[in-house]
């Protein structure tokens, strides 16, 4: 199996990520973005999205964990044993969200507050289980991690997105700075609640489907 | 290739060896800060609940050089009390307070004059209740309501009341709407710890 990977890239000449980096970095931004198109990830992307500095954080961590336990689950897929392999998986994966967890409590002690146990949580999350069995465990190291990237970047576009229009909407300022004037905005605080997230998240999915026609039943007309 | 027990059980503890060596190393590395975070944070609410001027961005080690100029802390018991000679409100004393909420522990500051039967404020620095209602104890709205409130009721009895039918004794303050099993647990959390401090020997009245 190993051997044959080898002789593949050694006749190939594709480069590093046997050129589908492109395609597999458009494929996790876009065509199956992690939240939009396969709705993976919900629990943190509604949790933490009140605020838009929340959500960077958050997409930041996702990505870092993608990206890390992407490289790792591909570097040691030959290695590991078949029978423990989700084990091994999820091991690697609590490593790295624990490290950026004790990471930003030293150095971003509000922020660590603020996402309270979904930086934990993390360790849980589909993204990152799914694209280490989907992807990393088939594919070498360098394009695992252009997918980790990607997926990690899908995900947190997406927070972004909802974060800021949660954030606009529900206090009518972004980052903490007041925007709207409030002389005639009225803040409407059900964006910062719960089911503004439930409410933002839904319109973002059926605007991103209907752009990019994703998740269209077989046969329907546009 | 095919690989036997033995090869998955050695696999397992490399694994497992080098990840919890690297979120040692990770963990000695951020000890420090992440203490003086935690210390931070405390002396934060402590100020807070005292109401000794602080920037509201300040550093940690500001944070802790204010805590210093300006607060006593005194050992007795099993409580820790913090002192602070506030401009206008004279002599205060605050002590830590908590106990079981409606979805986890509740636990903040109760601050009192120096007559120990006058609350100057009260702080939730902990909280998980239901946001938007039994949450809504941590917002100003609630809490300023403890200013200056009679520790004891009425008939001299110590206790405070959080009510649902309007404030009107010298010991009552509004509870909130909606949120009646966090109001009524933060009431019993409140006398517990009130009564313990009024029925005590040790402060002079």
């Amino acid at each position: 199996m190993a051997r044959a990977d080898k002789q593949a890239c050694a006749t190939c000449g594709k480069g590093v990520c046997d050129g589908k980096g492109v395609v597999t970095f458009k494929d996790g931004v876009w065509h199956i973005n992690p939240v939009a198109v396969q709705v993976l990830g919900i629990c943190s992307a509604l949790a933490v999205t009140n605020r838009l500095e929340n959500s960077l954080v958050m997409g930041a961590a996702l990505i870092f964990v993608t990206v890390g336990s992407n490289l790792f689950v591909s570097l040691l897929r030959n290695i590991t044993p078949r029978r423990i392999r989700m084990i091994a998986e999820v091991a690697i994966i609590a490593t790295f969200v624990i490290v950026f967890d004790q990471v930003l409590k030293a150095y971003y002690w509000e922020m660590s507050k603020q996402l309270g146990p979904y930086v934990g949580l993390i360790i849980t999350n589909c993204i990152v289980m799914g694209r280490a069995e989907a992807f990393a465990l088939s594919n070498r190291p360098m394009v695992s991690m252009v997918d980790g990237l990607a997926n990690g970047l899908g995900y947190a576009a997406v927070l972004a997105i909802i974060g800021f229009f949660r954030e606009l909407i529900g206090t009518g300022g972004l980052f903490g700075h007041q925007l709207l004037s409030e002389a005639w905005y009225t803040p409407n605080q059900l964006a910062v609640l719960a089911p503004g997230a439930f409410i933002a998240l839904g319109f973002l999915i059926a605007i991103f489907n209907a752009i990019s026609g994703a998740n269209r039943e077989e046969g329907s007309q546009r | 290739m095919k690989r036997g027990s033995l090869y998955t059980l050695a696999y397992a503890a490399v694994l497992g060896l080098v990840c919890a060596l690297t979120l040692s190393a990770v963990d000695g590395f951020t000890a420090t800060r992440k203490a003086a975070n935690a210390r931070a944070e405390e002396v934060r609410n402590i100020l807070t609940v005292l109401g000794v001027p602080v920037d509201a961005d300040a550093a940690p080690q500001e944070l802790l050089r204010v805590f210093e100029d300006n607060v006593t802390e005194e050992e007795r018991g099993t409580r820790t009390f913090y002192s602070y000679e506030h401009s206008a409100k004279g002599f205060l004393r605050a002590v830590r307070f908590g106990g079981p909420g409606l979805w986890g522990r509740v636990e903040g500051f109760l601050c009192f004059e120096e007559d120990m039967r006058t609350i100057s404020a009260v702080t939730f620095y902990r909280q998980e209740e239901t946001p938007g209602l039994g949450g809504e104890i941590s917002s100003s709205a609630f809490t300023d309501q403890f200013e200056g409130l009679s520790a004891v009721g009425p008939d001299g009895s110590p206790g405070i009341r959080v009510v649902g039918d309007g404030a009107d004794d010298i010991n009552e303050v509004d509870a909130i709407s909606g949120a009646t099993m966090t109001s009524d647990k933060v009431e019993d959390m409140l006398n517990r710890t009130l009564e313990e401090m009024i029925g005590r020997d040790g402060f002079d009245g």
